[in-house]
């Protein structure tokens, strides 16, 4: 599973932004436009989508799409 | 008559709880004043501790005792429904929703902020065996459906009823600035929105989850109005500061008999979020950048920005509830000019059960009329 491209792919859907704005380096809320609901609910689509559970301590820190990416290959391997 | 407000095992012969209003403003007087009344008296648990003369290291563990010793107090002047507000946001959320539980508090009123889960150590088997009911407070359909959608995966199971608190409420409010005066959040949209959202979960567990209209309900035909839409009661706060038993002091009761329409406006709280308050001296001060020093006895809220932030909203929200106006202010509803005198929470009680079956008869009139006509 590309793990890199479903997230993407879950992010464009969730927070309805162009693929192309989908960076490594993009903040969720200051670059894509997410609210604090939104961010909540892209970690139930993770958590969903990959079947994990992931700690609050550790949603936190995912606030850019690279970080998230990067936890998710990391929780998945 | 008033219909009856079923949250779990507990039933409130008025529908009309009585919101949480922090630091100190209902405590337990005014929650069981309420109570006894037949509506919900609710305790709010934000900075018990700082009310009473303390070592302000201790803060953490003097807040839990306050916090006991209070839902006791109010337990013991009334056998009626007593709840309690914890802000999620707070640093000691988990030890004070787990002390209070271990209290039997009837319900737990969960708000400012999501409350996605539950504190550590509180299982499936607890939810499912506490006395205590919990019940989320939401400024959104998206927010209601996320707790329940949450709850649902955890627990395999879910809250008891939900309170919707719209954009006319007072003190912290969950919207952005620019939506506070736009209609499509108004309370009158959110409700069948969020009975909406909760209907599937409600099938899905055979069970009646309320929902109840809060922010902006000032009379008998407004419960009226949202009884009508669907809810199965309201939330008021601002009403119940104007009364004898209210937890303030006289001069922050005052303040809501003598401000104006215009007083009442919007800060930025350093909480992170907008609130609305009656717009003081202090706050003025603030809002132009005058620093009012203060020293942090422990982070009280998991976000606070205390390097940044110009005052402490713990401590001048504290002084306020203590009379010192000049160094605090207060948090106030929208409708809080239109309040002009102090009552008992009786005769509060009393005419909102007047309007409330004047609203009735009202409309029934109407109905016949149609008929005839």
């Amino acid at each position: 599973m590309d793990i890199k491209a479903k997230v993407i792919d879950l992010i464009v859907e969730e927070l309805g932004v162009e693929i192309g704005e989908v960076t490594l380096e993009a903040s969720f809320i200051e670059d894509l436009g997410a609210d604090s609901l939104d961010t909540v609910e892209l970690i139930m689509k993770f958590e969903e989508e990959f079947d994990i559970d992931i700690a609050d301590e550790d949603a936190e820190g995912l606030v850019t799409v690279g970080k998230a990416i990067e936890y998710l290959e990391k929780q998945l391997s | 008559m008033f219909p009856e407000l079923k949250i779990g095992q507990f039933t409130a012969r008025v529908p009309i709880i009585q919101g949480g209003m922090g630091v100190g403003i209902s405590m337990s007087g005014l929650a069981a004043a309420t109570a006894n009344e037949g509506g919900i008296g609710v305790i709010s648990s934000v900075g018990l501790g700082l009310l009473e003369k303390m070592d302000r290291k201790n803060y953490r563990k003097e807040n839990l005792v306050c916090l006991r010793k209070e839902i006791r107090k109010a337990k013991a002047m009334s056998d009626g429904v007593i709840g309690l507000n914890v802000m999620v946001a707070v640093s000691d959320y988990d030890d004070i929703v787990k002390a209070a539980i271990e209290e039997e508090i009837d319900i737990l009123f969960l708000g400012a902020g999501l409350p996605l889960k539950m504190p550590e150590g509180i299982s499936l088997e607890d939810l499912e065996s506490i006395k205590t009911k919990i019940v989320p407070i939401v400024s959104s359909a998206r927010a209601a459906n996320l707790i329940f959608h949450s709850w649902e995966k955890r627990f395999n199971h879910i809250p008891d009823a939900v309170v919707v608190e719209g954009p006319k409420a007072g003190g912290h409010l969950g919207f952005k600035v620019e939506q506070i005066s736009d209609p499509q959040y108004a309370l009158e949209k959110l409700i069948p929105e969020v009975i909406k959202v909760i209907e599937p979960f409600k099938q899905r567990y055979g069970k009646d989850i309320p929902v109840i209209a809060a922010g902006g309900i000032y009379t008998g035909e407004d419960v009226y109005k949202f009884l009508e839409m669907g809810a199965s009661g309201v939330q008021m706060g601002t009403r119940f500061v104007a009364t004898d038993e209210c937890d303030a002091d006289i001069k922050f009761k005052e303040q809501f008999v003598n401000c104006r329409e215009e007083d009442i406006g919007i800060i930025k709280s350093p909480v992170g979020l907008p609130g609305r308050a009656i717009i003081n001296k202090f706050l003025t001060d603030v809002t132009s950048g005058i620093k009012k020093p203060f020293s942090c006895p422990w982070k009280c809220l998991k976000t606070c920005k205390m390097k940044q932030s110009l005052y402490c909203i713990a401590d001048a929200l504290m002084k306020a509830k203590i009379g010192d106006l000049t160094n605090g202010f207060s948090f106030a509803g929208v409708n809080a000019y239109r309040i002009k005198q102090i009552v008992s929470v009786k005769e509060l009680m009393d005419s909102l059960q007047n309007e409330f079956e004047e609203a009735v008869s009202k409309l029934q009139g109407r109905k016949i009329a149609n008929v005839i006509n």
